[in-house]
């Protein structure tokens, strides 16, 4: 636990030094958000309601998508395949703890980095410009806390399954490029997935991304009751598990066939 | 005096198809990847696309346009911001950014060749071709689902928009790369006005609050880019009543907007100090 702390520590103190590059990400963020409330506002018309969006509602909604961006690296990470690729995976391995936790305890502070620089300050930026929407009562603000943590938690174990396939191909970057950009639109950050017609809803809750982000936003936006705010956090532990599980085996498979050259 | 500047140009046309051969071998021999890349590019562009048409079932239409007519400027800009991509992958901010930092822009300065030449020959991604295939879809969509009142003029407008777009585009690639000679790296801000430009300009101008409006009309001139020519393809009304004229004016401003960059990137080179490394 103390190696772990350390690990997340230096992650976080490391993430908070750029902060030239976090400033220019938070304008990039906002601008994005902008569009996209711009696009949902005049979609939405002349209509107060459509699926329990109003106005305010898919506003607040880009600005949460926006404010979860860095946090759940929805763009990807690449740190373990840029490991694997030069070799360093192997002093990576020869560490007294597990790489799945190693790479977990850096993470963790990366994204509570991301959380202060970017995910509070867009929140904050929005409240400044628009009139937004709060989570309402004591349950909602501890179910939301909970579910940006099992959020975070099933980003990561899905980022390192991706990671995983450089151990068996020399084009895990492409590969991860579709596979991360793929889940924003089944995770909702494209588009609403109450917007969808029911077929697409559908495929998108077969895969773990809707419990990445839109969960987060439908509890941030009071869309769901209370019982559904448990079922929402009991769907993302069954996620992480099965993830887990899978990173596990696919992770013996691919140590038990690396190569490092030496060098 | 003629045939002195045609044997210069010929002479750099020929130095830039041996660099992007270089390049295209170099993609090629990597199959698997390259693939890849052309695949994820399709998919990333299409699923985009994708989720806009598929919440066009519930909306039907977004401030008085069809999917159909907004697909036209989508699909011209896909296309568009993928071929400049493709051709101007070199003056991409990113990647010559990470030149500048690295000091390979030095060795560029020390060939006897023109810098513009091998930097325009110094990469060509293929992988766009991914994601001008949407956009030619996407076009081809628009054009079979919006009614336009065919004309000579307004077939030929459209490719000169076309190409006017790309001119735009390159010019703010290449205004992007001369500045990373000043800021040498984080030109993450700078993806506001390529990315952030070509997807706001994918959607009708009228939606976006008059500020934002303002500024990509009259100090970045996007507007007059795809969608006042889109007014005029379309036979739609002008909801800012602008003169008539407005609707023609996407050559002036695309060249305009092109030959500024270049004059820009010509006085970053003047000025350029390297980073030493």
């Amino acid at each position: 636990m103390r190696l772990f702390v350390e690990l997340a520590t230096r992650a976080f103190k490391r993430a908070l030094r750029y902060r030239a590059a976090a400033l220019a990400g938070l304008a990039t963020n906002f601008f994005f958000g902008l569009l996209n409330a711009s696009i949902l506002v005049a979609l939405l018309g002349e209509r107060s309601n459509v699926a329990g969006f109003d106005a305010q509602g898919v506003i607040t909604y880009t600005g949460v998508s926006q404010a979860l961006i860095a946090y759940l690296s929805m763009f990807g990470s690449y740190e373990l395949m840029t490991s694997v690729y030069t070799g360093e995976v192997a002093s990576d391995l020869l560490k007294p703890m597990h790489l799945l936790r190693y790479y977990l305890a850096q993470d963790f502070g990366h994204a509570c980095a991301q959380f202060l620089l970017r995910g509070i300050t867009i929140m904050a930026i929005y409240e400044l410009m628009f009139d937004m929407v709060y989570p309402q009562g004591v349950f909602a603000w501890l179910a939301l806390l909970v579910a940006l943590l099992f959020a975070w938690g099933i980003s990561f174990v899905w980022r390192f399954l991706v990671n995983l396939s450089s151990f068996w191909s020399p084009n895990a970057k492409g590969f991860g490029r579709l596979a991360f950009l793929s889940a924003t639109f089944f995770s909702g950050m494209l588009m609403p997935l109450d917007f969808f017609p029911d077929w697409v809803q559908r495929i998108c809750y077969f895969t773990p991304f809707p419990s990445m982000l839109y969960t987060v936003s439908s509890i941030y936006l009071n869309r769901i009751t209370p019982e559904q705010m448990l079922q929402a956090l009991v769907m993302q532990v069954v996620w992480i598990f099965v993830l887990v599980g899978v990173c596990q085996w696919v992770l013996t498979r691919g140590v038990r066939r690396l190569v490092i050259v030496g060098g | 005096m003629t045939s002195k500047y045609l044997v210069y140009l010929t002479h750099n046309l020929q130095v830039y198809r041996r660099l992007v051969g270089v390049q295209l071998r170099s993609q090629l021999a990597y199959r698997g990847q390259f693939a890849l890349d052309t695949l994820s590019t399709f998919v990333v562009t299409g699923l985009e696309f994708a989720s806009l048409a598929l919440v066009f079932s519930r909306f039907e239409q977004i401030q008085g346009w069809t999917l159909a007519e907004v697909a036209f400027l989508y699909g011209l800009v896909e296309m568009a911001f993928g071929i400049m991509d493709l051709v101007f992958a070199g003056f991409d901010p990113h990647v010559f950014g990470d030149r500048v930092r690295l000091g390979s822009f030095d060795q560029m300065l020390l060939r006897p060749i023109n810098l513009t030449v091998q930097v325009f020959g110094s990469d060509l991604t293929l992988r766009r071709l991914g994601k001008i295939t949407v956009g030619v879809g996407i076009f081809s969509y628009a054009l079979s689902n919006a009614t336009i009142v065919w004309s000579v003029p307004k077939l030929l407008y459209v490719v000169v928009t076309g190409v006017s777009l790309i001119l735009f585009f390159g010019a703010l690639f290449i205004a992007g790369a001369t500045i990373t000679f000043w800021t040498v790296n984080s030109v993450e801000a700078l993806n506001i006005f390529t990315y952030g430009g070509s997807y706001m300009m994918s959607y009708p101008m009228h939606i976006y609050q008059t500020w934002l409006r303002r500024f990509f009309t009259f100090i970045v001139p996007a507007a007059f880019l795809n969608y006042y020519p889109a007014l005029y393809v379309l036979d739609k009304p002008d909801p800012f009543n602008l003169p008539r004229v407005m609707q023609f004016v996407a050559p002036g401003v695309g060249i305009a907007m092109f030959l500024l960059a270049l004059m820009f990137w010509r006085y970053g080179i003047s000025k350029y100090q390297s980073t030493g490394t």
